[in-house]
């Protein structure tokens, strides 16, 4: 039971919210919100391994039975935290007290279709509880309802519709083969049909219409406009979260409890990943805007994301999922000091900006952190995920992707001290004496993930027993 | 204490107590200064308590377990604390010379953190026992040269320290590919295992071939050196402590620690690393006898004579051995007292340019003193330290048979004489070519000008008193090279 209520409870406050007796302010839904992302980061101490016959079973063919192990909780403590800081950031940024209660409610249910997501163990909820999360971000995109930002939500739905088609169509015929969509089915039909070519195409539709949820390049068009016309809480959330859990984390969930590994579909992975390291890096050396530099380093660390659990070992899949929590941390972190960019300095290029470090050393140094763990630069949490990762290649015999993942770090350095030159590092420009230090919400949210970040940097051999290792043991 | 309790704060003290001295400063500027000193001289005390320990023959370790086999490892021997010892002298007294130095600028917080963040690093790569934990330190050390160049956040400065942390940075993933395939071909990390396990073979060559980009990148060897000439433009102490004394001497100490024991690189990649270090003396002595800029000069300078530390350390005798590991000491001290030295004068002169200084001997006659006797350390004239660890590198290197890679060092140690007599006079003495007049007399209690005495004393001592760290060496060179 105690896993639905991590579904049940968001929708129970969005219900809450919105009876037609009265009007809950938008702070008092912030304040609730965050105490129940709080409530959600300490139920990662639940216990793992525990099978719990949720809901009903709606329809015999479509269990929703509830599984909740190290990775779901995993996941869980990572949802809860990026939503506690995109929540913490539209606090600081958004004034409107009706706009802060919509996002509230839209952040909740999509929080409610994420959780979902981490517990099913059948094929057809995850792809609703993905449509769950993906009709909610349309609308956080477009909150705004300015013409970018609704172009980008736009772009996204017929993007996102595209991937939704594939995903069912995939569903639809392995659902055929198998005669069931639970996992267990799916997982023993694939063993005994796995070489059938039909059974096949099945799988590979499922990953395309995956890497498009997770802008894996070459299907990322989406990804950077919509990151750069949402409003930055919402850009916080998507980066942070949404497409890594869309897509990345149900990759990692299918082939980890589903598919299983063959070098067929691994080599897939590992083209897919390895374009998207090194093409994502160099879009993003060409950048002059902060946020879209930002997107376009996202699609470059899912692409290490994608080759760790492209390695097709246990320890590829810890390691995948190391790095999906690392760079859900400092990603957000990152978002987070775009958005007190945007709101103290209000200009988005980057040339424009120059020496704000000393007008905002809060940002300056919370950023100087994230980009040196993106990079994987020691003894930060960054640097671990990726050795991990290189060693999971290297240990399963994939030593030139390894290479890659080594050298394409060049490039994260390279733009990220461009944006670090460009922004913080450097002489104060003129126009910009009067900038303060952003709020008080966006700063201990940005030191708040910072310190994920030093202290999981620190504490590794810890954080890889405790934390990893109950995920997924290797 | 145990020893290794004490071994392990040499690393940790620096490193973890460095976060604090930003928000000591809250308090006040001179604590912070005080307490920035205090952590650079408790490694040091620690360092000397150690020292008799491990000369009197006995390695003290310290082993963490890490899952993944990346366990932390520090493991002290004389060849270890020697060089840490160096590092920690070297860097104390520039430390207090940027006491004075560094007091009119902004982002004094962010440079003593960091530099003390630095010497933990070093302390760090230098104990480590662990390929994983030296890659770790390693970077941090690149971090730290990069805060440390930009310091004076011009755009061109800027630049340039990212030019320097990405080639440093980038070697060392290459080093990083290098130590994956070791520790496939030998099945560990640990520096003790790999030891053993004696590997050899092309395999092994290439990975050394990927660690040498690793530490000629750090170690600023042709063709890899650009970045040091251009970090010139960070405030001398900086220069300094990177150029001189501690950042470019991380490549040579971890070659000396690898590859001297641990891993035996072929004789044919040998031959192929003597002459790429012959070339970059020869290249970077070259320049440095045409370029303009004092501190430019003197950093080519440290490019030719690392690679004389290289030679010591490449040839794979016991003497070479012992004149490479006093050549990181002593030229530690003579360098950083040339940059230290050229940090006075351009204070006082406002350029860099050699054609605008000359006739500054009677203005600034205490400085000029100083800057001679480390530029007689680094000619290698005798007495100064300089000539013996020279010598020792070049009649070491002969004695492995490189004779006439050895006759190409004295030429390159000629050529050393040639470039250093030429900024000497530049600087010190011809006619005037710029209005020195008002410059104010010279004072000996400044903390500048008694850090670079204290280095151009310590040049002249070690070399008067070369006999009994030549003992050490010796003692050093037996321990670390059994064959």
């Amino acid at each position: 039971m105690s896993f639905s209520l991590a579904v049940l409870i968001p929708l129970f406050l969005v219900l809450f919210f919105n009876l037609p007796f009265y009007r809950i302010s938008g702070k008092i839904a912030v304040f609730i919100a965050s105490l129940f992302c709080i409530v959600q980061a300490f139920s990662f101490f639940l216990p793992v391994n525990a099978t719990c016959p949720a809901v009903q079973n709606l329809v015999s063919y479509f269990m929703l039975d509830f599984q909740c192990d190290g990775i779901s909780r995993l996941m869980l403590l990572t949802s809860a935290i990026v939503a506690f800081a995109s929540i913490l950031v539209l606090y600081a940024m958004e004034d409107s007290d009706r706009k802060q209660f919509n996002f509230v409610n839209l952040i909740l249910l999509s929080l409610a279709g994420m959780n979902g997501l981490f517990f099913v163990r059948d094929i057809f909820s995850v792809y609703v509880f993905i449509e769950v999360i993906a009709a909610t971000s349309y609308i956080l995109i477009a909150i705004n309802k300015d013409k970018n930002a609704l172009e980008a939500s736009f772009k996204y739905l017929v993007m996102s519709s595209v991937a939704t088609v594939m995903m069912l169509s995939s569903i639809a015929i392995l659902f055929l083969v198998a005669g069931g969509t639970d996992f267990v089915t799916v997982s023993n039909m694939y063993q005994q049909y796995g070489g059938n070519s039909l059974v096949t195409a099945a799988v590979v539709l499922f990953i395309v219409g995956l890497f498009i949820k997770g802008g894996v390049m070459p299907f990322h068009g989406w990804l950077p406009d919509s990151y750069l016309a949402a409003p930055a809480p919402v850009s916080v959330y998507l980066a942070g979260m949404v497409t890594k859990t869309t897509g990345i984390y149900t990759l990692i969930r299918l082939f980890y409890s589903v598919f299983g590994f063959n070098t067929a579909i691994q080599s897939i992975l590992l083209i897919f990943a390895s374009i998207s390291i090194v093409l994502g890096a160099f879009a993003a050396i060409n950048q002059n805007n902060f946020k879209r530099m930002l997107a376009y380093s996202s699609i470059s660390q899912v692409g290490y994301i994608v080759l760790g659990f492209g390695a097709g070992t246990t320890f590829g899949v810890a390691a995948a999922i190391f790095h999906l929590f690392n760079h859900s941390v400092f990603k957000s972190l990152l978002f987070v000091n775009s958005a007190a960019l945007e709101k103290q300095v209000n200009v988005s290029d980057m040339s424009e900006m120059g020496g704000l470090a000393s007008k905002m050393p809060v940002t300056s140094t919370t950023s100087v952190i994230a980009f040196l763990s993106t990079a994987g630069i020691p003894p930060l949490s960054g640097f671990w995920s990726k050795l991990m990762i290189i060693l999971a290649l290297w240990t399963a015999d994939l030593k030139v992707y390894a290479v890659i993942a080594i050298l394409a770090s060049i490039l994260t350095m390279t733009y990220f001290l461009i944006m670090q030159k460009k922004v913080f590092f450097g002489r104060l420009k003129e126009g910009f004496e009067n900038v303060k230090e952003a709020p008080l919400a966006i700063t201990f949210v940005s030191i708040l993930l910072c310190a994920i970040t030093v202290v999981v940097g620190l504490l590794f051999p810890f954080v890889l027993n405790g934390l990893i290792n109950s995920a997924v043991s290797f | 204490m145990s020893y290794d309790i004490l071994l392990l704060l040499i690393v940790l003290v620096p490193v973890l107590l460095s976060t604090t001295l930003p928000a000591v400063a809250k308090f006040s500027v001179s604590i912070r200064n005080f307490a920035a000193l205090l952590l650079m001289l408790v490694p040091m005390v620690f360092l000397c308590i150690l020292l008799p320990e491990v000369i009197s023959g006995n390695t003290v370790k310290y082993v963490f377990e890490f899952p993944l086999g990346i366990n932390f490892i520090l493991q002290a021997d004389i060849f270890a604390t020697f060089t840490a010892l160096a590092s920690v002298l070297v860097s104390t007294v520039i430390l207090i010379y940027s006491f004075e130095y560094i007091k009119h600028y902004e982002n004094q917080n962010e440079y003593y953190f960091i530099v003390v963040l630095f010497l933990g690093s070093m302390m760090g790569i230098i104990f480590s026992a662990n390929l994983i934990f030296i890659y770790i330190f390693w970077e941090m050390t690149a971090l730290a040269s990069w805060r440390l160049i930009g310091f004076f956040r011009e755009k061109e400065y800027v630049r340039r320290a990212n030019k320097a942390f990405l080639l440093t940075a980038a070697g060392a993933l290459f080093m990083l590919v290098g130590f994956l395939i070791i520790a496939e071909t030998a099945g560990s990390f640990d520096l003790d295992i790999i030891a053993n396990a004696g590997i050899t073979g092309g395999i092994v060559d290439l990975a050394i071939i990927f660690i040498l980009i690793g530490i000629f990148t750090k170690s600023a060897t042709f063709p890899l050196h650009s970045w040091l000439a251009d970090a010139g433009i960070a405030p001398s102490p900086v220069t300094a402590l990177l150029h001189a004394a501690v950042l470019v001497k991380i490549g040579v100490y971890v070659y000396g620690r690898l590859f001297s024991f641990v891993i035996i690189p072929s004789d044919s990649l040998r031959t192929a690393i003597l002459v790429v270090i012959a070339v970059s003396a020869f290249v970077s002595g070259g320049i440095a006898f045409v370029e303009k800029d004092i501190k430019r000069v003197i950093a080519f300078s440290t490019i030719s004579q690392l690679a004389f530390i290289f030679l010591g350390f490449v040839s794979g005798g016991k003497v070479a051995f012992a004149g490479a590991m006093l050549f990181i000491l002593i030229h530690g001290l003579a360098k950083a007292g040339l940059f230290l030295c050229a940090g006075i004068i351009e204070h006082k002169v406002h350029t860099k340019d050699l054609d605008k200084m000359g006739g500054l001997l009677k203005y600034m006659p205490f400085t000029a003193v100083a800057f001679a006797c480390c530029a007689l350390s680094v000619m290698g004239i005798p007495p100064f330290a300089g000539f013996f660890s020279k010598f020792l590198v070049i009649i070491g290197s002969v004695m492995d048979g490189n004779v006439f890679t050895g006759f190409a060092f004295i030429i390159c140690a000629a050529f050393t004489v040639l470039y250093i007599v030429r900024l000497f006079t530049k600087i010190f003495l011809g006619e005037e070519r710029g209005d020195f007049k008002l410059l104010p007399k010279e004072k000996v209690f400044s903390p500048m000008v008694f850090s670079v005495i204290i280095l151009a004393v310590l040049s002249l001592g070690f070399g008067l008193f070369f006999g009994d760290i030549f003992t050490i060496a010796n003692l050093a060179a037996n321990q670390m090279i059994t064959i």
